[in-house]
């Protein structure tokens, strides 16, 4: 009987064991591109686990975009949207400065003082000469790029640089504006450093 | 068994991962929620229910309403809206010239031409008009901005979209965790064979309407295949022939013979009293939309 089984089925000698061999790279490769689809599925469409993003938003910046705005977000919306198409292009987007071109705003005591007086002339009349900020000495002309604006769009630009980057200052109002665009008067000429500072805050 | 620790330490590896996010994450999560602010306003969310609506949530479980109503509003995805409030001026087809015009030749609006001018196509003057819905919010402000410039007014809107929101008064957004915070256990249910009723308190905000339906769905809904709750009612005489406060006032058919009348029990009024706290109109972080005021 064994010598008939033997015969037949030559290779099955004894009880199979487990040996160390090599996993085929194939698999390794599928197994890898899947880990990878998946990650960037997880990343486009996951939000991140965060418990505010439920489907079908798929991230906390898209659902941020769906907020309906009003109050204090529309003004901060529209003021993002006036400094990148006026302000940012020397500012720089994050108000960091350019050198060269103009002064960082993030941080800068001009724009977070107190009052809104001296900030406010800066747009609506603009700068001319030596001037001071964050302890580096600026040479440089800007021109009254505020002045074509409406007094909402000033309003909420400079309460847009007042409230980013980290600064924290109180808002701006569009009668602030409307009281300091009539100070100056019809037909604005840039202030220098020396006279900024001789005005109230 | 030489590999035995290897495999128990596989085996509490992957259920130690899998307790770890489906059990662990979502209760640190959620399970320490608290009332959320609604959006553009002070008030939280969600109110929490009366004596009555809270005792009422049991007896809607315990009479099985779950296994025919859902409370889940679906949502499939949003839009920000731009329409045209008030021409002021202008005529419907110069306007209509004038913003053709603001498509071709702002770069930033060029990619919504195609889409704003099939708004537009056919368009008989009628306001307000949507002239764009879509997931864009600078073309919006862009837009709108041009627009307010030569003195036409317009209105954005944030809304949800979907089969359950485009049904009127299902609920303007979807449900999200918030709305269950009260719900203790929750009803979600699972098949609708009657409507859904994340809403109802919006929808039928009269306890005595609720209450009417409860006792006799067909008196308010001929085809409604929903029963008849009577056991939650007394059918008594009147005393001296004067209905008592508390009685229903149903149509004749539906009325008992003879000089008898309905009057709800405490079990039905607290049901009607929950039903009517069911509500999905308040707009949250999570589910954004602009709500319709009536002063604009």
């Amino acid at each position: 009987m064994s010598d008939e089984k033997k015969s037949c089925c030559s290779n099955e000698t004894g009880e199979p064991t487990a040996t160390r061999s090599a996993a085929p790279m194939w698999i390794i490769v599928v197994t890898l591109a899947l880990l990878f689809t998946g990650g960037l599925f997880l990343d486009s469409h996951g939000g991140w686990f965060d418990k505010n993003v439920y489907a079908p938003y798929q991230s906390s910046a898209q659902l941020e975009s769906f907020q309906p705005k009003s109050g204090a977000a529309a003004a901060m919306a529209r003021g993002k949207s006036v400094y990148e198409g006026v302000c940012g292009i020397c500012h720089n987007s994050d108000g960091t400065g350019k050198p060269g071109q103009a002064p960082a705003l993030a941080s800068s005591e001009w724009v977070t003082a107190k009052g809104i007086n001296r900030l406010a002339h800066i747009p609506l009349a603009g700068v001319t000469g030596a001037i001071r900020v964050g302890g580096k000495d600026w040479n440089l002309n800007m021109a009254a790029m505020g002045a074509a604006l409406p007094d909402e769009d000033v309003a909420a630009v400079l309460t847009y640089i007042r409230t980013s980057w980290g600064n924290k200052a109180e808002a701006v109002t569009a009668d602030d504006v409307k009281k300091v665009r009539s100070e100056i008067g019809k037909s604005p000429q840039p202030y220098t450093g020396e006279q900024l500072k001789a005005m109230p805050e | 068994m030489k590999t035995g620790f290897c495999v128990f330490l596989a085996a509490f590896v992957a259920l130690g991962a899998s307790w770890l996010g489906l059990v662990f994450g979502p209760l640190k999560q959620l399970g320490v929620a608290t009332e959320t602010k609604i959006l553009q306003s002070d008030d939280k969310w969600p109110v929490q229910r009366t004596g009555d609506a809270t005792l009422g949530l049991q007896v809607y479980r315990a009479n099985g309403c779950a296994a025919c109503h859902t409370e889940q509003i679906r949502q499939t995805g949003a839009a920000n809206e731009l329409s045209l409030v008030n021409l002021g001026v202008h005529q419907a087809a110069d306007l209509k010239d004038f913003i053709a015009s603001l498509l071709g030749t702002m770069p930033e609006l060029m990619n919504f031409s195609n889409a704003v001018a099939g708004n537009l196509a056919g368009w008989d003057g009628k306001l307000p008009k949507v002239i764009y819905s879509g997931a864009d919010d600078t073309v919006i402000s862009l837009l709108g901005d041009k627009l307010k410039a030569v003195g036409v007014k317009t209105e954005a809107r944030v809304v949800a979209t979907g089969a359950d929101i485009a049904r009127m008064g299902w609920g303007v957004r979807q449900s999200v965790a918030a709305d269950y915070l009260y719900d203790q256990p929750v009803q979600l249910g699972s098949l609708r064979a009657g409507p859904d009723l994340a809403n109802i308190g919006v929808r039928s905000p009269d306890l005595n309407w609720q209450l009417q339906h409860l006792y006799a769905p067909k008196s308010i809904t001929p085809n409604s295949s929903m029963p008849a709750f009577r056991y939650l009612f007394t059918v008594r005489a009147k005393v001296g022939g004067q209905s008592s406060p508390d009685a229903l006032v149903l149509p004749k058919e539906f009325m008992p013979a003879g000089n008898l009348e309905v009057v709800p029990t405490a079990e039905a009024k607290q049901l009607a009293a929950y039903l009517v706290s069911l509500k999905n109109n308040a707009p949250l972080y999570e589910a954004p939309f602009t709500p319709i005021t009536a002063a604009k």
